[in-house]
């Protein structure tokens, strides 16, 4: 088999050109969403989130049918209400934030399944889970561009604030910036891309397309525009490979996509020279100085 | 006496978080071009009365006035300084990065930093002595040299009041000899600085006045006079409160009269 035939080939069809597009514009904004959720700690909220999404999009689809625009909205009143819901259970009863997330997440999940297990045969709960690169419409595509458009304006434009909120969110309110606002619009951001990243990903997988460029980035990067550069970086080529790996090899997209962020993060877990596993072997020293 | 421009008054200022109160008819002014450690056992509403300060905290009762300005309008003036176990020294950020940051409010949107920003960094840094270090990721640092890279973000803002949480909190022996040093540096330049302390020996050494708080306001003045046997007996182990008195009579050696 020569190169044109593995790379450029497959895209001679519609739909793995609108499944291509679509996963590197949510790669584009999926590995600026990732750093921010590394470094905040949010990586298993995000999780929670992602799952927390299924109910609403599986009613949707159940009334409306398989309209995107319904599909969306569905995903994303499911994807705040937990948020919401989280947090206004943690602050009005004694359980803790992540106890209050966990337990919502769950709740909503099994509701989620249990409504696809009711839906006509005809659709796929793998579909739902694990991503299906068929499925991208056009409509999906258009939804995925606003969406990462979306994503890259609001880092361009409020650089400052997302930095001074993920590093110092006391000193960021010390200087006058809207904290809460900040964060409520970080959150509903990761919802569109979740909700949006849903067709080529799945429910279940979509979190790795933010998560695993941004934490294998974070292990060889020192400054944050290098951290959100090359997260961007490894998600728009690894989505790539991933949507042609699905083609050649018959995989749900989304497994074969995080399976290739996957072989990224656990090269930089080893072997970069700071930050990874070996180094340290080698420096024969914890690389985490005693507090 | 200084002017009205020249101090930060506290008139009758009570803060409460639902039921329980933090701070009760606190009455009080601090003159600008001091430095002023604030005192007092867990609960006694020290990072209370900075948060006020900063006018994060609504006030239930009282006024607090940084000038004639309420501490909203006055914003330009103030800097604060977290505590340094407050952020994640392994972020991806260098020694610069977070310097630069305390130019962010003075930037409009979209505007970059300009030249004499980076000025005012650099001169921050020199000031604080880790220009050196300026390329270093925040991790590779000494808690003392960490400390003095938030003081050199407050710097940068330009601000002539600092308010600081718990700033040596943490710091061995040598750093904070060394924050000992900066701070008194300061108070010669003429710079306010309020800080919330809990090493009696250290407001001793460091600050020139100091406020003694346990919810309501103890003492207030020259740090000697403030730190009097009766008065550390009142505020820390005196009261109806008795379970605290002891924890901070065991934690402090100087509280024993």
């Amino acid at each position: 088999m020569n190169l044109h035939a593995l790379l450029i080939s497959p895209f001679s069809y519609e739909f793995m050109r609108r499944a291509l597009f679509s996963a590197v514009l949510l790669g584009v904004s999926g590995g600026l969403i990732g750093c921010v959720l590394v470094l905040r700690r949010l990586a298993l909220m995000g999780d929670a989130l992602s799952h927390s999404l299924l109910p609403g999009v599986a009613a949707a689809w159940y009334f409306f049918g398989t309209s995107t625009t319904a599909l969306f909205f569905g995903g994303l009143a499911a994807g705040l209400l937990t948020a919401l819901g989280s947090a206004l259970l943690s602050r009005m009863t004694r359980v803790k934030e992540d106890a209050a997330f966990g337990s919502l997440f769950i709740v909503f999940f099994a509701a989620g399944v249990a409504l696809v297990s009711k839906l006509p045969s005809r659709i796929n709960l793998a579909d739902f889970l694990f991503g299906n690169v068929l499925g991208v419409s056009a409509g999906e595509l258009r939804l995925a561009t606003a969406v990462s458009v979306l994503t890259v304006l609001v880092f361009v434009l409020f650089y400052r604030s997302v930095l001074l909120e993920t590093f110092d969110p006391v000193f960021h309110r010390a200087t006058g910036g809207r904290g809460g606002l900040v964060h409520m619009g970080f959150l509903t951001l990761t919802v569109l891309n979740l909700v949006a990243a849903m067709q080529t990903m799945g429910i279940v997988l979509a979190l790795g397309l933010f998560l695993l460029p941004a934490v294998s980035a974070y292990l060889w990067c020192d400054r944050f525009l290098t951290m959100l550069l090359l997260s961007v970086a490894f998600a728009v080529v690894d989505s790539a490979l991933g949507i042609v790996l699905s083609f050649h090899a018959g995989l749900a997209s989304g497994a074969a996509i995080v399976l290739c962020l996957g072989v990224v993060f656990v090269v930089s877990a080893l072997f970069s020279p700071r930050h990874g596993a070996l180094g340290a072997l080698k420096l024969g020293t914890e690389r985490r100085p005693a507090a | 006496m200084p002017e009205d421009q020249d101090i930060i008054s506290f008139q009758g200022v009570t803060v409460r978080y639902g039921r329980v109160t933090a701070l009760e008819d606190v009455t009080f002014n601090i003159p600008c071009g001091s430095s002023t450690a604030v005192l007092g056992g867990n609960g006694a509403g020290k990072s209370t009365l900075l948060r006020a300060v900063m006018g994060w905290q609504r006030l239930a009762a009282g006024e607090i006035r940084i000038g004639d300005e309420h501490p909203h309008h006055a914003r330009p003036r103030l800097a604060y300084v977290p505590q340094r176990h407050s952020v994640d020294w392994d972020f991806p950020i260098t020694v610069r990065g977070v310097v630069e940051q305390g130019r962010y409010p003075a930037l409009r949107l979209f505007r970059r930093l300009a030249k004499s920003d980076h000025d005012q960094v650099n001169a921050a840094m020199e000031e604080l002595g880790i220009a050196h270090l300026a390329d270093r990721q925040i991790r590779m640092l000494s808690g003392g040299q960490q400390q003095r890279v938030f003081l050199a973000r407050a710097v940068a803002q330009g601000g002539d009041i600092f308010l600081l949480d718990e700033p040596f909190a943490g710091l061995d022996l040598f750093g904070s000899e060394e924050l000992t040093h900066i701070l008194r540096g300061w108070a010669v330049q003429g710079r306010t600085v309020l800080a919330a302390v809990h090493d009696l020996g250290i407001a001793r050494s460091c600050f020139t006045r100091g406020v003694l708080l346990k919810t309501r306001l103890v003492a207030v003045g020259l740090i000697d006079d403030v730190l009097s046997p009766i008065n550390i007996d009142s505020a820390y182990r005196g009261g109806r409160c008795v379970h605290e008195g002891h924890t901070h009579a065991a934690g402090h050696g100087e509280a024993r009269p």
